[in-house]
């Protein structure tokens, strides 16, 4: 059989590796016992089998338990993530914080006296990355590691193209060493005298004449380990030793020693900035190096072990050099450009939710942002205050800072596109940035026209023209409330305006009033039209009435009481007025009803209430007076709202009263007015009230109360006699209902009572 | 970027998010980006019988473009302010265009 239907060819050569069949490693075992059973072909099953799981009884489970131990919840014990992440948030901030407050000393770093011998790992890379370096690691590697030591003197690969052809040319072809030589080698290295101590190799010059090099080269041969000498003064990690058959090459000196100073000058600069201090500067002569003084030797330590400190430290830095490719920075560093592009743009457009929302977490709730924000404002502090530390970063983040204000312009400079169409190409290319991520779909409809623009006659009053003026007044809004923020601060004093204050104001000014228009409240008011005012119909929708207590902020006095008679006048028009209403057989009104309603109460009320509890009492009774003038006052006074305005008036109106101090002739307006009111509505008290027991009925009583406070005795009298069927009704259910419900009821109830001087206690 | 915004507010929440894989996975937001790439800490998928390789993990990296819906804390949302904030996107962007 064949896979794909490929004609099946006889294939391979069975006998070569791999293609054989598969040896049958029971082959012997089976031709045994076929030696043995002649007749028979293989093994009877039933000539096998013991029959031992006959004898076992399948429901024996009972101790299960006991054998396997009982089936308990399995632990958390083995969860080491979940310990070490629970703590892990606050290990950092301690950190953060630590470092914030101790000064940096610099960190003795634990090294031994006498330096020795170092390890392969602790072989430190030079601060400049060499990634040229990098392919040949793997190969050199091996080799190193093959002859165990770091014996081989190490000529980087990148740095002697040169030589090595020239040696190429003078040895012949090249021949690896094997495994026997390299031993040999050894061998024979350990059999030469004892290495000299490392700081005396060490001082060797790392660079000069090459005449003095020549001679210490030659000495190095003789000195069987120069690769310990050059892993410490140079640098490079292991991958840099000499390939074996540059030793091993029958190469006559000379190429060797014309390699040397090669090595020694391109190195040279790759060591550790301040080396320079540390490597003595005269060349010393071998005696020198052999017979060291105790002085000599005891700064020779210091300075190695000076020098192992900071090779140490370079090398924790540099324990992830060229994990990444320079390609791999060039990307994150646009990322990262590109963020600070946006993030120097002005922050709040593009940002606006997030600015505004944790603006306002932090203001309402001072424990809570420490998660967010206070750990984010820790942490970048940290980071500025290491910066500050050292002076040769400070450089580096000025730099990095100018190059970072270089690229932002340019990159603002650029123009903008987010397309690109390639000729001839059948399609765009649309590139992303960081606030555009590149759109999926890209559609142009074409019969599109721009929004149109304010001017829409609003007589007709239909929808969308509606929701566009909101929408309009919306967006004055925020521009009125960005410009509140950037109030420019106010000038000390004696100093002249300065130039932003004079433009603040009528900039202000002049958004104050297109929010005016934008309400369309100035719209003339048309009795015979049966459409409704525009500003009216605004507050029918949900977000037309959010809109009010904003706007109320920024508008005078007198554009306040005009909304306030605005929406007096057409009171009895109001969506919560004329929809509030409990028809016959209706016990509790629709939900979009009662929500609108509830919304009114909420986001109109409140601004409006603050108006007129400061307002004068000629404003109320005027107030009261368009009221039971062109509005049906006992259609209103049936709702919620409607009461709720009538209430908001009549207890202004006591209130004044009641201080005393009160021009008489307003006073007897008041009271003609008021009487006018009480004669309206006596007759209908009861009508007014909700229907059901169980709605809540509270704002009645507050009214009723409202009415009492200012009623002659007379008035009360016939207030009482006019209600008194619901108030004993309200008290027995209020017996009848759990007590908190009842009490709560009964409350109600004697907010009434109380106005006219009784108590629902005195009903027993 | 009004989603960004957006989602920045709700770091150290606990959202659900539903993947186009039908996998849904509750955790705490750590952190989003700008292609609203999102990492939660703590997770656990809803219906964890059905990927039983999914639970020993503990925190997640999930490529935005692979998220269906983000299932948001109610009270964490603050509407009108969210009602105003597309509104400046939609200003942003119509000042952009007639730009």
């Amino acid at each position: 059989m064949s896979f794909f239907g490929l004609p099946q060819r006889p294939a391979h050569n069975s006998r070569m590796p791999g293609f054989g069949q598969a040896p049958d490693h029971f082959a012997a075992l089976s031709s045994k016992t076929s030696g043995q059973l002649e007749s028979d072909e293989g093994l009877d099953f039933e000539d096998t089998y013991d029959g031992l799981g006959d004898q076992l009884d399948e429901k024996d489970d009972d101790l299960n338990d006991d054998t396997f131990g009982a089936s308990e919840p399995v632990g958390k014990d083995f969860d080491f993530y979940g310990s070490t992440a629970k703590v892990a948030g606050t290990i950092n901030e301690e950190h953060m914080v630590f470092s914030r407050q101790a000064p940096k000393k610099p960190q003795p770093v634990v090294t031994p006296k006498v330096a020795p011998a170092k390890p392969m790992a602790t072989a430190v890379k030079s601060p400049e990355p060499i990634p040229d370096l990098q392919p040949e690691m793997s190969l050199w590697n091996s080799g190193a590691t093959a002859s165990n030591h770091g014996y081989a003197p190490l000529i980087p690969q990148y740095q002697a193209p040169h030589h090595e052809s020239m040696q190429l040319s003078s040895t012949g072809p090249k021949k690896f060493m094997s495994l026997e030589e390299v031993e040999a080698q050894i061998l024979a290295q350990s059999q030469k005298p004892p290495q000299p101590a490392l700081p005396q190799v060490r001082s060797l010059p790392p660079l000069s004449e090459p005449p003095q090099l020549q001679s210490c080269s030659s000495d190095l041969q003789l000195f069987p380990p120069p690769a310990q000498f050059l892993q410490h003064t140079a640098t490079p990690p292991p991958h840099n030793f000499l390939p074996p058959e540059q030793r091993s090459s029958p190469a006559p000196s000379g190429t060797f020693s014309q390699g040397r100073p090669r090595y020694f000058r391109t190195h040279s600069p790759a060591i550790p900035t301040g080396s320079p201090a540390v490597l003595p500067t005269g060349v010393p002569t071998l005696v020198q190096l052999q017979q060291p003084t105790d002085e000599d030797r005891a700064r020779m330590l210091e300075e190695e072990s000076r020098r192992l400190k900071r090779n140490h430290k370079i090398a924790q830095l540099a324990r992830y050099n060229g994990l990444m490719t320079p390609a791999d920075k060039n990307f994150i560093t646009r990322i990262q450009l590109q963020q600070l592009v946006s993030v120097n743009e002005d922050s709040f457009a593009e940002d606006f939710y997030y600015q505004v929302h944790s603006a306002i977490q932090a203001r309402n709730n001072p424990q809570q942002p420490l998660n967010q924000f206070a750990q984010t404002y820790l942490f970048q502090q940290g980071q500025y205050h290491k910066g500050g530390k050292f002076r040769r970063q400070d450089n580096h983040l000025q730099r990095m800072e100018q190059q970072v204000q270089r690229a932002v312009a340019a990159a603002k400079a650029r123009p903008k596109a987010s397309q690109l169409v390639l000729e001839g190409s059948l399609g765009k290319i649309s590139f992303s940035n960081v606030k555009t991520p590149r759109p999926m779909l890209n559609i142009h409809r074409a019969g599109e026209q721009p929004t149109r623009k304010a001017g829409t006659v609003y007589t007709g009053a239909n929808k969308k023209a509606l929701l566009r003026a909101i929408e309009n007044i919306y967006d004055t809004l925020l521009d009125l409330e960005m410009h509140e923020r950037v109030i420019p601060p106010s000038p000390a004093m004696g100093q002249p305006l300065a130039v932003e204050h004079t433009e603040w104001k009528p900039r202000r000014d002049g958004l104050v009033d297109k929010l005016w228009r934008e309400m369309k409240i100035m719209e003339p008011i048309d009795p015979n039209s049966s459409s409704t005012h525009p500003f009216i119909a605004i507050l029918s929708y949900a977000k037309g009435k959010k809109a009010i207590p904003r706007i109320f902020r920024h508008i005078d006095p007198e554009q306040r009481v005009t909304i306030l008679t605005m929406i007096v006048v057409h009171l009895d028009i109001l969506d919560v007025v004329k929809s509030g209403i409990y028809h016959a057989n209706e016990t509790s009104l629709p939900a979009s009803v009662r929500e609108e309603i509830e919304v009114f109460a909420q986001t109109v009320l409140p601004p409006l209430l603050g108006y007129v509890s400061e307002a004068p009492l000629h404003i109320v009774i005027g107030l009261l007076g368009i009221l039971l003038e062109r509005v049906d006052v006992v259609f209103v006074a049936k709702t919620k709202i409607g009461v709720a305005f009538l209430t908001m008036f009549t207890s202004r109106a006591e209130i004044i009263k009641q201080s005393g101090t009160v021009d008489p002739v307003e006073l007897a307006n008041w009271s003609k007015t008021y009487d006018r009111l009480f004669e309206t509505l006596e007759p209908h008290f009861l009508e007014c009230f909700p229907p059901a027991n169980f709605v809540d009925d509270v704002y009645m009583w507050q009214f009723l109360a409202s009415m009492a406070v200012g009623a002659t005795a007379l008035q009360q009298q016939r207030l009482v006699a006019a209600v008194k069927d619901r108030v004993l009704e309200n008290v027995m259910t209020s017996k009848a209902l759990p007590p908190d419900v009842g009490a709560q009821k009964s409350a109600n109830v004697n907010l009434f009572m109380r106005a006219i001087g009784l108590d629902v206690e005195l009903l027993g | 970027m009004l989603f960004f915004s957006f989602f920045k507010t709700l770091v150290d929440h606990e959202v659900t998010i539903e993947l186009k894989n039908d996998l849904s996975i509750r955790g705490t937001l750590k952190s989003v980006d700008q292609f609203l790439n999102i990492k939660l800490d703590d997770i656990t998928v809803i219906e964890e019988g059905n990927y039983p390789h999914l639970s020993a993990v503990k925190n997640v990296f999930i490529r935005g473009s692979v998220v269906r819906y983000v299932h948001l804390p109610a009270n964490a949302v603050d509407t009108a302010l969210l009602e105003d904030a597309t509104r400046r996107e939609a200003a942003n962007t119509a000042a952009q265009k007639t730009r």
